[in-house]
């Protein structure tokens, strides 16, 4: 290709990216280096931001728990989402139906969604889960206020949004999976555990560490459900650092937005180093090709 | 793979995708474009097309001056666009529109909670000198001049009020009535029904208050220190009063509510506390009087007829109430480009004396003698509790004080931080305001 095409191709993508990735990037690395009020050019600070955001636990606890839910939701959405791709896969004329039903959590916003997931749960707009719960248990749950059964709505929720994501990402591996070594180890006498844990899993690494990658990426930046499903976050523990910036940057005592992008600063840090096995594979992978 | 072994899959995969889909169902939407009034709107028209945007929350009691200000200031070329959106949003915007030299929206809904802090930021155009201009033709000398007094800062008209809130309490009066219960007066009164509603009735929690830990909850303290005769602070001395006893007293008064009240409290509005009177899941409550014409409308609730209306109560008696009154007005923003004399014009229209006839019962309106016993049904209780209400804080750091003393406030509800502890946390916060201001 020569280079004025290349050019012409790649300029657009280039110029966009610019300006939607790169001087946002940039605005709010500035940013974290100054006291800013809005409006108002920012004044330089150093590195004070840095400081005021480690001396308060709280984004400590905000990074603990942020990480624990997406390392967990991570999982799951793996595990459901491969034995759901399975059981889609398996399907004759019905396919593209159920895969179209499938998609629908994973089209409506996340507050939207969050919203309604909140009305099964919430006693005083119906709350069918609860009273299916309180009535066969007899135990009353305070999903929004007891730490740890909001941290498993929070979870349940963010499963169900990203669920069809993964779900058909690892479809479309499945059907990449040649027939030939299926057959083979049916010839073997693999059994159906082994058999996907043994051949079909490897075959697809790619596509499952994909997965892996997207869903890391976007719930280590959860918000949104937060919004919805624990509007008293700060209280019970289950403070996001999304949502930590969103109450310094807008909220807490006015709007520190210099302390708010020194700690997005982190967190950018932060998904970095979790992406960082994920990105070395492809890396390693690039070179052996 | 088999046939049977096929159906099975198939069947497993619709029941996840319908166990997927069903909590989607039943979203719905309401919109209030019904409650728009025809009303003079004579302003002189810019050439060209003009787009003017206004900024201001869906509630029953806003809707209908922001609907008729939209449907009789739209004409020729010009356009008023009002989108809908929360009061949290409102907040956020406001901040965002009047940041930079330019902003997004041409006119603005405030209330007198924020006006200190705007004007002294030079944030909003005075109104004074239009007001004068135009009050025979809008007819603005009706408009209560306490209310006016309530939007201005520093002398000067900065809002034009369209109607103001106050706390009110509504309760089940076939509740009451039943158990030979009067309306409480005094927290310890509340307490009192409320466990007797508690131990002969079926509602579990009679007690719902908007106890919202990121918003509300910091309202509920400042009207439990209010009626406890404490101001937030000294402006004389510049000190804050947070760490008094009498802070500490609305702290415990707030507290000792807690076993009347739905245990997930710290997590209602006023929308979720008036679903709680709708469902006849609370016996009482206490709100803002612009959510209360709603509490009314038998399309909302079967218990609709058996609701009545009250004064809030005083903490600990004496004559000023667990009260709080919002003036809500319209702005005009400093940084808009659009003409401000047209735009004045578009914001006494909807305040006209036609226009706010038309916002009662769902508002209390800014303009004299308008709410009466025939026009709402929660008059007696609206103006009595406007007459006991503590003395308001125009001051620009009442509103920093109050978001910054928030999260303290709901950590001393939830239980995580003691009260003595809590007060010393909140002064610390409210000091450190208040050094920026000396």
């Amino acid at each position: 290709m020569r280079r004025r095409e290349f050019a012409m191709f790649a300029g657009p993508s280039i110029l966009v990216m610019s300006g939607l990735l790169l001087l946002p990037l940039y605005r709010t690395v500035q940013w974290s280096l100054q006291k800013v009020d809005y409006g108002s050019p920012g004044e330089f600070v150093g590195l004070d931001n840095y400081r005021q955001a480690f001396s308060n636990s709280r984004l400590a606890d905000a990074a603990v728990f942020t990480v624990t839910l997406t390392l967990l939701v991570t999982a799951v959405l793996l595990v459901a989402g491969y034995v759901l791709a399975v059981l889609v896969n398996g399907l004759g004329r019905a396919k593209p139906y159920v895969l179209g039903l499938l998609l629908v959590p994973y089209v409506i916003p996340h507050i939207v969604g969050a919203s309604m997931f909140l009305w099964l749960f919430n006693s005083n707009y119906g709350g069918v889960v609860t009273y299916v719960i309180e009535k066969l248990t007899g135990v009353e749950i305070l999903w929004m206020t007891d730490t740890w059964a909001n941290r498993i709505l929070l979870a349940m929720n963010i499963t169900w949004a990203m669920l069809p994501f993964a779900m058909l990402i690892i479809v479309a591996g499945l059907q990449g999976v040649p027939d030939e070594i299926l057959e083979a180890a049916k010839m073997d006498g693999a059994s159906l555990i082994r058999t996907h844990l043994s051949v079909i899993v490897p075959s697809i690494r790619g596509v499952l560490g994909f997965v892996a990658l997207i869903s890391i990426m976007d719930v280590v930046r959860v918000f949104d459900p937060l919004v919805a499903l624990s509007p008293s976050a700060v209280q019970i523990g289950n403070e996001s650092i999304m949502l930590y910036i969103y109450n310094v940057a807008f909220r807490d005592g006015g709007q520190n937005l210099g302390l708010g992008s020194a700690i997005n600063v982190l967190l950018i840090i932060l998904i970095v180093i979790l992406l960082f096995p994920f990105i070395r594979g492809v890396a390693k992978e690039a070179k052996t090709r | 793979m088999s046939t049977s072994r096929r159906r099975t899959a198939a069947a497993a995969a619709v029941v996840a995708s319908l166990s997927l889909v069903v909590t989607g169902c039943g979203a719905g939407s309401k919109t209030a474009s019904k409650t728009a009034t025809q009303v003079e709107c004579d302003y002189t028209a810019p050439s060209g097309e003009t787009k003017v945007n206004v900024l201001a929350y869906n509630s029953s009691s806003v809707d209908p001056y922001t609907n008729t200000m939209v449907s009789s200031c739209t004409k020729g070329d010009v356009t008023v666009n009002h989108e809908p959106i929360d009061f949290g949003g409102q907040v956020q915007k406001t901040t965002a529109t009047l940041a930079g030299d330019k902003g997004t929206y041409d006119i603005i809904e405030t209330y007198s909670f924020v006006i200190p802090q705007l004007a002294a930021d030079g944030k909003l155009e005075p109104l004074d000198e239009l007001v004068e201009k135009y009050s025979d033709e809008y007819g603005l000398d009706a408009i209560n001049e306490n209310m006016s007094e309530a939007m201005s800062y520093d002398g000067k008209l900065y809002g034009l009020p369209m109607q103001a809130q106050m706390l009110i309490m509504a309760y089940r009066e076939d509740v009451f009535d039943k158990l030979g219960l009067e309306p409480p007066t005094t927290f310890e009164e509340m307490r009192s029904a409320a466990e007797k509603i508690q131990a002969e009735t079926d509602i579990e929690y009679p007690i719902a208050l908007p106890l919202l830990a990121s918003a509300d909850i910091v309202t509920a303290y400042d009207a439990a220190l209010g009626s406890l005769g404490m101001n937030l602070t000294d402006p004389d001395t510049m000190t804050a009063n947070l760490d008094t006893p009498e802070s500490a007293k609305a702290l415990e008064a707030l507290i000792s509510l807690k076993p009347y009240m739905d245990p997930q409290v710290t997590t209602f509005d006023q929308p979720a506390v008036q679903q709680q009177m709708y469902n006849g899941d609370a016996a009482m409550s206490i709100m803002f009087s612009g959510r209360m014409n709603d509490l009314t409308l038998e399309s909302n609730s079967q218990f609709a007829q058996d609701m009545a209306f009250a004064a809030p109560p005083s903490v600990d008696g004496g004559d000023v109430l667990y009260n709080t009154v919002s003036v809500d007005g319209w702005s005009i923003p400093a940084n808009t480009p659009l003409d401000k004399e047209m735009l004045f014009e578009m914001i006494a229209s909807s305040v006209s004396e036609k226009a706010s006839k038309a916002s009662l019962p769902a508002a209390y309106p800014a303009r004299d003698g308008m709410v009466t016993e025939s026009s709402m049904p929660f008059a007696a209780a609206a103006n009595e509790s406007i007459s006991k209400v503590p003395p308001s804080e125009p001051y620009p750091w009442t509103a920093e004080i109050s978001n910054a003393i928030t999260p303290i406030v709901a950590s001393v509800l939830v239980g995580k931080t003691p009260v003595e502890e809590g007060t010393q946390k909140m002064q610390a916060a409210a000091e450190k305001i208040l050094a920026e201001y000396k």
